[in-house]
């Protein structure tokens, strides 16, 4: 056959990762905001091990409890709106005060008593009007939409072990850190990695696979290549060329078009509109090098006829 | 006086309410440039409007990184913020300044304004209560520092005495060296790290701003490092540790560190009843600023951590794959 067929990447029946997404880190907390480690500031003197394999655990200085960053995060409508209270109240309060005790209302600084009054009134308004910029500011909270289609994990078999060991990290980093829950890899014409949920063909309810030659005429891919940048779709309904990755599931939130070089593509759905932030865009064309200068040691691999 | 600040009101929520209906991009593709450089990401402003006074409302867009709660709800804003257009001012410190200045103002009032024999407690009640709003204006921008969707500090400021160095050990396999090299610089990179160091079993890689001692000489630069390691005991690290707000525990971190952040490179070993951890190494990162590492950060550096997990084990998951 020739050049152009795709490599049938083997489906795979078993796997030692779970059937659903791949399990979160849990043997590694880490430190986060909402659950901090409780463990006081330990004043035990350093342990100093030089030994690799030791079963010792880590007896050194470990971070304090953030309590007010903590509370502050979860009760985030709360503190967002709290200047406001403050402020009106206090803006109250001090008319309040100054009917009370006898004193006209009127706004000059003649006296002390209306020269305290006017600061604090200034020291209110401040407050009122961050709390109203907390409240502009607020994020607004998109969900998540699970993937419509079958699992899958398949990858090409003639590959030598460090680069599949390389796809496999790249998979778990994206699933792990972004909204990532189906990537492919497309390179030298042909998909080497076909992981996460694709869309399930309507007999056999197994993911589709990808039509390579169909995909690389298509309008997406010439366009990441030629631009040799990454093209982020970041609400994929909006955009006619969504027919172009039948693979992904039809539910498929956002898309990154990350090319490899000259010879590939890496297509990363998303279940999220937007779910891709800058931070995660920058990351992703770091590791399409990474993967490109990988993959470019790749012998020519013999084609399955 | 007050008009300034009731027009500055009215307009930010005529704004805020337009802003709040588009969410969309007005760009359907977003084509991000190749040279990446070390902008900051954040924040694009785009002036909208000038006012009669100071002030200048400008119209930003930002996508932030998230706290990730359990629901996994991603963070998007349309940004509005009150700005004097001064670059490098930080406004959101303003009411931090207000209440300083307000505050002495009261004070001054109190003491040499007005009469001693003649001050009513009305007047009194006014003070206390205007003190207390300076004391919470001042913690204000403390407060915002942790609501979701504040915007990191990106600015990196370089330690005084810090030298940038590169230093890398000679006697591993190459493809670990390129591994070391290229985590090492996306860590730099996207991320507000100054200094950083991989030590794998046996490697290490050290690069960025380290203070390292004037008198030792170039090639036992290399020891007194693994030395210095050896010290703090982090080899038998099992957790992610982060330190938001720390000073410099260890002799090894620069001077001026804010904040670090250790993430241990562990894979599991299956012993015959349970399976445990195993370290096989640590990636450390020091920056000169607090809070330095949000959620979405420390997300990605596990992930460039995992990277020099042991081999073998990778091997092992890819051949099962097949």
């Amino acid at each position: 056959m020739g050049a152009g067929t795709l490599i049938r990447p083997t489906p795979l029946k078993s796997s030692p990762l779970s059937q659903q997404r791949p399990p979160p880190r849990t043997p590694t907390p880490g430190y986060h905001s909402s659950n901090s480690i409780s463990i006081p500031r330990s004043s035990t003197p350093v342990k100093a091990s030089s030994s690799l394999n030791s079963q010792g655990d880590y007896g050194g200085p470990k971070p304090k409890r953030e309590c007010v960053a903590d509370w502050v995060s979860q009760n985030d409508d709360v503190v967002r709106s709290l200047p406001i209270y403050v402020g009106g109240l206090s803006l109250l309060a001090v008319l309040v005060n100054r009917t009370i005790s006898g004193i006209a209302p009127v706004a000059d600084a003649s006296s002390s008593q209306s020269r305290a009054d006017l600061l604090t009134l200034g020291l209110a308004v401040t407050n009122i009007l961050n709390g109203l910029v907390w409240l502009s500011i607020r994020p607004k909270s998109v969900s998540a939409v699970n993937p419509e289609g079958a699992e899958c994990q398949s990858i090409c078999p003639l590959l030598p072990d460090f680069i599949s060991s390389e796809l496999l990290w790249v998979w778990e980093s994206l699933s792990d850190a972004t909204c990532c829950r189906s990537l492919i890899i497309v390179y030298d014409k042909r998909v080497i990695l076909q992981i996460g949920f694709a869309t399930a063909s309507s007999n056999t309810h197994d993911a589709v696979v990808v039509d390579v030659d169909k995909l690389m005429k298509g309008s997406l891919y010439q366009g990441a290549l030629k631009s040799k940048s990454q093209s982020y779709l970041a609400n994929l309904s909006l955009y006619p060329a969504k027919s172009e990755l039948p693979f992904l599931p039809p539910n498929t939130q956002a898309v990154i078009l990350q090319p490899l070089g000259d010879k590939g593509l890496a297509i990363i759905g998303g279940d999220m509109i937007r779910g891709f932030t800058t931070s995660d865009q920058a990351w992703i064309t770091l590791v399409g090098e990474k993967l490109d200068a990988t993959l470019a040691k790749m012998n020519n691999i013999p084609v399955n006829a | 006086m007050y008009a300034f600040f009731f027009q500055i009101c009215s307009n930010s929520i005529k704004i805020g309410l337009r802003m709040s209906g588009t969410a969309l991009s007005p760009f359907p593709l977003i084509p991000f440039p190749a040279d990446i450089g070390n902008k900051s990401y954040p924040l694009t402003k785009y002036p909208t409007r000038k006012l009669k006074s100071l002030a200048k409302i400008s119209c930003s867009r930002s996508d932030n990184s998230s706290r990730s709660t359990s629901q996994q709800q991603q963070l998007n804003l349309s940004v509005l913020r009150f700005t004097f257009g001064i670059p490098g001012l930080d406004e959101s410190y303003l009411p931090r300044w207000i209440g300083y200045a307000f505050g002495s103002l009261l004070l001054l009032n109190h003491f040499v304004g007005s009469d001693f024999s003649a001050i009513t407690p009305a007047q009194l009640r006014t003070e206390v209560l205007g003190l207390s709003l300076a004391a919470f204006s001042i913690v204000l921008p403390y407060l915002g520092k942790f609501l979701k969707g504040a915007t990191p500090n990106n600015e990196k400021s370089i330690p005084e005495g810090a030298v940038p160095i590169f230093l890398m050990s000679q006697n591993i396999p190459d493809i670990l060296k390129e591994d070391l090299a290229w985590g090492t610089y996306v860590l730099l990179r996207n991320t507000n790290t100054i200094s950083v160091l991989i030590f794998i079993q046996v490697a290490l890689c050290v690069r960025g701003y380290w203070n390292t001692r004037k008198d030792i000489p170039k090639d036992q630069v290399h020891d007194w490092f693994e030395k210095e390691i050896n010290k703090t005991g982090l080899f038998d690290l099992r957790e992610t540790l982060y330190f938001p707000q720390a000073e410099e525990l260890w002799e090894i971190l620069p001077r001026g560190t804010r904040s670090f952040l250790i993430q241990p490179v562990l894979h599991t070993q299956d012993s015959c009843s349970d399976k445990t951890e195993m370290s096989d190494g640590f990636v450390l990162l020091a920056s000169s600023s607090t809070y330095a590492y949000s959620s979405k950060d420390r997300a990605w550096i596990r992930a460039v951590a995992n990277k020099f997990r042991d081999p073998r084990n990778v091997r092992l998951m890819s051949a099962l794959l097949r």
